[in-house]
This record gives structure tokens, C-alpha cells and sequence, in this order.
């Protein structure tokens, strides 16, 4: 397990680089990538003993219970309002349920601080 | 941005995973940005080096360390404390020089090149020179500046990763945080 | 019999991806590697078949291990799939009688450790041809060597 803190200055770093690299229009999508890369390879370790997964209801169930728990340990408490903090976790869960053959649109609102809310919108392919 | 109020001691922790992966996948965006494996390490020392101004007030208001006396207790202290608490490793302190200023971090199983293997033609990439610069900015807040230099790295071929310590000088004044 | 003969034992090793076309593939040296190539190929249906009837038996273990796919005159296929489906497939030979189901299965959890060790590589981009040399000298470990 890795620290909590060394983790958060490390994002923090990540998002301020990018920021000072290029304009928030360019920033945000690739932040977001960066998590979809990270989600997808978390995807794979993390479903790695499990059984295969019966249907979608199977995965979605797992991603909000197992899958969130083990990759934070905890509920996110203390993610910035700026939705610029919410562009990588926002990736992570796009990239970990695209893994695992879900397309999806992932938006993270902020209503009551600390809790966030991740809206995960699936998309058929029909 | 200051550490929020509250915050206790206990360590909080993430999965190891999402630490090593997030890491990578800044250095997989680093190598697309820059043309050359120099300004990749720099930027990599940079970003550390801001990690490290804000880590070390986490690190002393966690562990109960005190003020160092010598050189020697502080390569200890970052070793057996300071590894421990944030990478959940600790390194062998080696190689001393004769002067005592000197010394090197011998790193097994560092967690940052867990899954890494680093493509043809960069050669020159410290892949984890993150460390460098977490090393150099926290001692500088506690008014030493060093030298940090990877000797070795078990990711290019060599037989164990090294990190060479130097010790400069001591600085009377704090310095502001922040590096641009 | 050692252990470490019988891990060594496929003639043929494959990963295929999500969409079906192959990310990896290692034959012992052979004059007909195309034949291995057919089998893999030809297996992927069966594959399929399994993974669609999930659910549909209720003594469905839903286990990542698929067992054998089917069996030639020289050969027997066998087949894995993961939660991210990428399926692996690994041909013995008929021949090779002191193999058990149990050997099956560790060489596709090593099989399956060592792609998801790879996959973590940040360097590597999924869906790629895999190139990793860690992961080529997993595989080879569980060839069938000349001897």
C-alpha cells in the first residue's frame, strides 16, 4: 500500500504541470487519459481472481463496491472542488469499466463537500 | 496549498497499484512532451522537489523524529523512516565516504518500477528521478541542501538501483517553498 | 517426473484480444507453425460458445479456466478467458499423458500474472502486439524444449 499524502501531492503535481504546459481546454482530456490508463491496468489486476463477472449489473456492482475500496481504500473524502481534481478519478472509472467492455461517460459533481457524486452514463453501442 | 486542518497522524493509505500506475503514466507523458531523456529527468526532479517541500511537514508531524545531530542519523532517518512511511520500503544505507558527506540508498524492490520496462533508446531516462527531487526538496526544508544522483538503476540492467547522496552545506534560512 | 518438466509442455502458446486478433503467439520450432496458428484460431469459436453460456448451467462455476476446448488426433486446446477478455490459449500434445488439469491451470495463472504485470507497463500500449521481453521469457518457460 502506498501513502495517501505522497499520493495527493504527486496528483497535485501532475495537474498543476499540465496546467502550466498547455491551456485547460488540452489539459483536462489529457488528465483524463492518464487516468483511463491507470483505470484500465487497475481493472485488470484488481478482477484478476475474481470469477468472470455474470452480466453488466455484475461489473457495475463491482466497480462501485470492490473495485473503489481497493484502489482508495476508503470513499473519496477530500477531493478539491475544482473539477480539475476530478478529471483523473473521473478517467480511472472510464478506463476500468471500458476494460471490462462497458463504454461509458464518466462526470464527477461536487454538491456537499466532501461527498462527490461520479455519474456514470453507459453507452450502447446500438 | 496548506495540509488540511484536522488531518490526524494515522497514515492514510491508497493501493500501492494506483500510486506506481499514476506515477507511470506521468513519466509515459513526460517522454511525449520532451524531446530529450535529460529534460524529462529534470522535469522529474523538479516535480519531486515540489513533492518533497510539502511531504516533509507530513513527515514531521507524523513521525516523532527530532533534529538530526549528524549526517549519519539523518541517512537513517530517511532510510528507516522516511522510505518506510510513504514507499513501505527500506533501502540499505551504503558506501560511505571517508568524510562522512557521502552516502548511498541501496534500493531493492523499488515500487516505482514495479511493472516497467523502459523502451528502446532511453537509455539516459532516470525513470525514477521523482526520488532525486523528493529527497532534495524535503532536506533543504530542514536546512541541509544535497546532492541527489541515481548511480545505479536495476531498470537499466545494473545489478541494484543506487541513489548517491552528497551532503553540501547547511543553509542558515529557511528557504520559501516552491521551485519554479 | 519433476515439476519442472511438466510445466514445460505447451507446443504452442497464444494471447488474443478483446476483438479476436492475436496479441502474442509462440510455437516450439516447427516446419507447420500455420497449423498453430489454424488451431488458435479455430479454438477462439469455442471459446465464444463457453463464455456466451455463462449463466445458462446452474452448476456454472464461472471459473477464468475454460478447460479443454477440444482435442485433434495430436493435440489438446485449451482455453482461458479473462474478466477484460483477452483469452489465452495453450495446445499440448495428446502424447503428453502425465499432464493433469491441475498443471493446466498454474501454467494460465502464470500465463495471466505475467499479461497483467505487462499490461502495467506504462510504456506499453493496450491492444498492442506484445513485445515485452519478461513476459516472452514467462512463456518460454513453458515450452516444450527439445531435448
Amino acid at each position: 500500500m502506498a501513502d495517501e499524502a505522497l499520493f495527493e501531492f504527486l496528483h497535485m503535481e501532475v495537474v498543476s504541470y499540465l496546467f502550466k504546459t498547455a491551456d485547460e481546454e488540452k489539459c483536462i482530456p489529457i488528465l483524463e487519459n492518464m487516468g483511463y490508463r491507470v483505470g484500465h491496468s487497475l481493472a485488470e489486476r484488481f478482477t484478476k481472481d475474481s470469477s468472470r463477472f455474470k452480466d453488466e449489473l455484475d461489473i457495475m456492482k463491482f466497480i462501485c463496491k470492490d473495485f473503489w475500496t481497493s484502489v482508495y481504500k476508503k470513499q473519496v473524502d477530500n477531493l478539491r472542488t475544482n473539477h480539475q481534481y476530478l478529471a483523473f478519478p473521473c478517467g480511472l472509472i472510464r478506463g476500468a469499466l471500458a476494460n471490462l467492455g462497458i463504454s461509458c461517460i464518466v462526470t464527477a459533481e461536487v454538491q456537499n463537500m466532501p461527498a462527490c457524486k461520479f455519474q456514470i452514463m453507459i453507452q450502447r453501442s446500438q | 496549498m496548506s495540509r488540511q486542518a484536522g488531518r490526524g497522524t494515522e497514515a492514510k493509505k491508497v493501493s500501492a497499484e494506483l500510486f506506481t500506475l499514476t506515477y507511470g503514466a506521468l513519466v509515459a507523458q513526460l517522454i511525449k512532451d520532451y524531446e530529450s531523456d535529460e529534460e524529462v529527468n529534470k522535469q522529474l526532479d523538479k516535480m519531486g522537489y515540489n513533492i518533497g517541500v510539502r511531504l516533509i511537514e507530513d513527515f514531521l508531524a507524523r513521525s516523532s523524529v527530532g533534529r538530526c545531530h549528524d549526517f549519519r542519523e539523518t541517512a537513517d532517518v530517511i532510510a528507516k523512516v522516511g522510505f518506510k512511511m510513504f514507499l513501505g520500503i527500506t533501502p540499505t544505507v551504503a558506501n560511505w565516504s571517508p568524510a562522512g558527506d557521502e552516502f548511498s540508498l541501496i534500493v531493492d524492490n523499488n515500487p516505482l518500477t514495479e511493472f516497467v520496462e523502459l523502451p528502446d533508446g532511453h537509455q539516459n531516462l532516470n525513470y525514477s528521478n521523482l526520488l532525486s527531487g523528493v529527497l532534495r526538496g524535503s532536506l533543504e526544508m530542514v536546512q541541509m541542501e544535497v546532492d541527489v544522483t541515481f548511480l545505479q538503476d536495476a531498470l537499466k540492467g545494473d545489478n541494484t538501483t543506487e541513489i548517491r547522496l552528497k551532503f553540501i552545506r547547511r543553509l542558515e534560512d529557511a528557504l520559501p517553498a516552491g521551485e519554479e | 517426473m519433476t515439476g519442472q518438466r511438466l510445466s514445460k509442455m505447451a507446443v504452442c502458446v497464444a494471447v488474443i484480444s478483446k476483438e479476436n486478433y492475436p496479441l502474442y503467439i509462440q510455437t516450439i520450432p516447427t516446419e507447420d507453425d500455420l497449423k498453430f496458428h489454424y488451431t488458435v484460431h479455430t479454438s477462439l469459436d469455442v471459446v465464444e460458445e463457453k463464455i456466451n453460456n455463462v449463466g445458462k448451467t446452474t452448476n456454472d462455476l464461472r471459473e477464468l479456466y475454460l478447460g479443454l476446448l477440444y482435442p485433434t488426433e495430436d493435440y489438446k486446446v485449451y482455453g482461458y478467458v479473462t474478466n477484460t477478455k483477452i483469452k489465452f490459449v495453450v495446445v499440448v500434445e495428446s502424447s503428453n499423458t502425465a499432464l493433469r488439469d491441475n498443471e493446466i491451470r498454474t501454467m494460465f495463472r502464470k500465463l495471466h500474472n505475467a499479461y497483467t504485470d505487462m499490461v502495467c507497463n506504462p510504456f506499453y500500449t493496450p491492444g498492442d502486439r506484445i513485445t515485452s521481453r519478461v513476459f516472452e521469457k514467462v512463456v518460454n518457460g513453458m515450452m516444450l524444449q527439445d531435448s
